[in-house]
């Protein structure tokens, strides 16, 4: 128990610190920006109370901003996105798997994982950029921001899966 | 009665789900300008007619003060015109004397020298960090310079850092003018590339040619007279065709920016108390 928080605790720094030191700096052709540390929220079990997950998005978006001056922008775009998570993960977990499961290729199947992560992402980055642009006065440059963000956070956290198995 | 107790139990998450979406939309608009004012559009139409119309009435009071302070002004000015005419008279040859008088005068304006800690450039607001604060002397509204050019102005001071608004942020709004030729505009810079700003509201009658250099007009007191900001590159038409749009390639390169100075105007204190004290007469 203890240990899995310990554990938790050391993904949550270590994720923020590689977010704030490294991928903030990354605009691949000026607009695409991964946002990994959202993987730290992909990644909880499914058994985890809705207010304990959106409490850890709600610090984890928090400590983002104030690393990145813009206060409450990540904040509310994860909150956001712990809110649909839980929906999100029921639908598309067989039916027959267990009560408890950690969202990964081998636990609810490639396709579902990868559907999983890109409408989880899509949602967290479409908040996210939209907030930040603030007016759809300049709405292409907008959707593309969004897209390939979004693209490159997914590769991101299929790269780390791969790693990690 | 536990029908309804039962129900809001059952989905208390929605609660946290809202409350916590408040709390940082609440952070954000009380940091961010710039999405308040998007955010309180209708209101500050009533409410700023409102004030329009007040001060535009309340204005004619202060009218005999500000009369009063223009002209005190004006005796010091004439005092000290007459006072240079006088020792330029028989110091005509020596140079090195008028160089003197020249050092004297621009004394007005001292200098800090500070790190950028942080820096970022593909935002839509972008900031800096700098490694000296309020302990060294570091106060909000101050502008800073780099080596090259402008890089932008202090927006908020701790004890030891300052954050900088650069010239890359939507919020940015320095007055600029055509070396050589007063017609003056003011600098924004619309998100994009880092090395391109626009310079806008430069009237349709402004002579200039592509490539003359851009310098701050020392019409506020945050920025001297004179620092380089950049070059003309292209010109083009305002959207309304009033006036002219000009793309200055910055001075600066803020993708190795590094050693910044920042302007302290000694004199900056006593105009704001003067201006203060006008104001509340």
């Amino acid at each position: 128990m203890i240990i899995n928080y310990i554990y938790r605790i050391l993904w949550f720094v270590g994720l923020v610190l590689l977010q704030v030191l490294i991928l903030n700096n990354i605009h691949l052709a000026g607009y695409a920006t991964p946002f990994l540390y959202t993987y730290f929220i992909l990644k909880f079990p499914s058994s985890v109370s809705r207010n304990e997950l959106l409490l850890w998005a709600f610090f984890l978006g928090l400590i983002i901003d104030v690393f990145s001056n813009t206060p409450g922008i990540n904040a509310s775009a994860t909150v956001l996105m712990a809110f649909v998570r839980p929906p999100l993960l029921t639908l598309f977990t067989p039916r027959d798997s267990f009560d408890n499961i950690v969202p990964s290729f081998k636990t609810i199947g490639n396709f579902s994982f990868i559907k999983y992560l890109l409408i989880c992402l899509l949602i967290h980055h479409g908040a996210l950029l939209t907030i930040e642009f603030f007016s759809f006065a300049d709405i292409g440059s907008l959707i593309l921001r969004i897209a390939s963000s979004t693209l490159l956070t997914l590769s991101c956290i299929l790269a780390f899966e791969g790693v990690k198995k | 009665m536990r029908n309804l107790l039962n129900f809001l139990i059952k989905y208390n998450y929605w609660f946290v789900f809202l409350l916590l979406e408040i709390a940082s939309l609440v952070m954000l608009f009380r940091f961010n300008n710039y999405q308040q004012s998007v955010y309180f559009t209708s209101a500050n139409a009533i409410s700023g007619k409102v004030y329009e119309i007040s001060g535009g009435i309340m204005s004619y009071f202060y009218l005999k003060s500000a009369n009063e302070t223009l002209l005190e002004r004006n005796t010091i000015l004439e005092r000290q015109l007459t006072f240079l005419r006088n020792a330029l008279k028989d110091r005509n040859v020596d140079s090195l004397e008028i160089n003197r008088l020249a050092e004297l005068s621009s004394n007005q304006y001292k200098t800090i020298p500070a790190h950028v800690i942080n820096n970022s450039l593909n935002l839509v607001n972008n900031y800096l960090t700098l490694d000296k604060g309020k302990s060294d002397g570091i106060l909000p509204e101050m502008g800073v310079i780099g080596e090259e050019g402008v890089v932008g102005i202090v927006y908020m001071a701790s004890e030891h850092y300052s954050v900088v608004i650069s010239v890359l942020n939507s919020k940015s709004n320095i007055s600029c003018k055509i070396k050589n030729s007063d017609y003056f505009g003011y600098l924004k810079w619309e998100h994009g590339d880092s090395r391109y700003a626009y310079l806008k509201d430069l009237p349709r009658h402004a002579e200039f040619n592509l490539g003359d250099t851009i310098i701050t007009s020392g019409y506020s007191t945050v920025f001297p007279e004179g620092v380089m900001v950049g070059t003309v590159d292209d010109m083009a038409d305002s959207n309304d065709g009033l006036s002219y749009l000009l793309k200055v390639k910055l001075a600066t390169n803020f993708g190795k920016i590094s050693n910044v100075r920042v302007i302290t105007d000694v004199q900056r204190i006593e105009q704001e108390e003067l201006e203060l004290k006008t104001k509340a007469q």
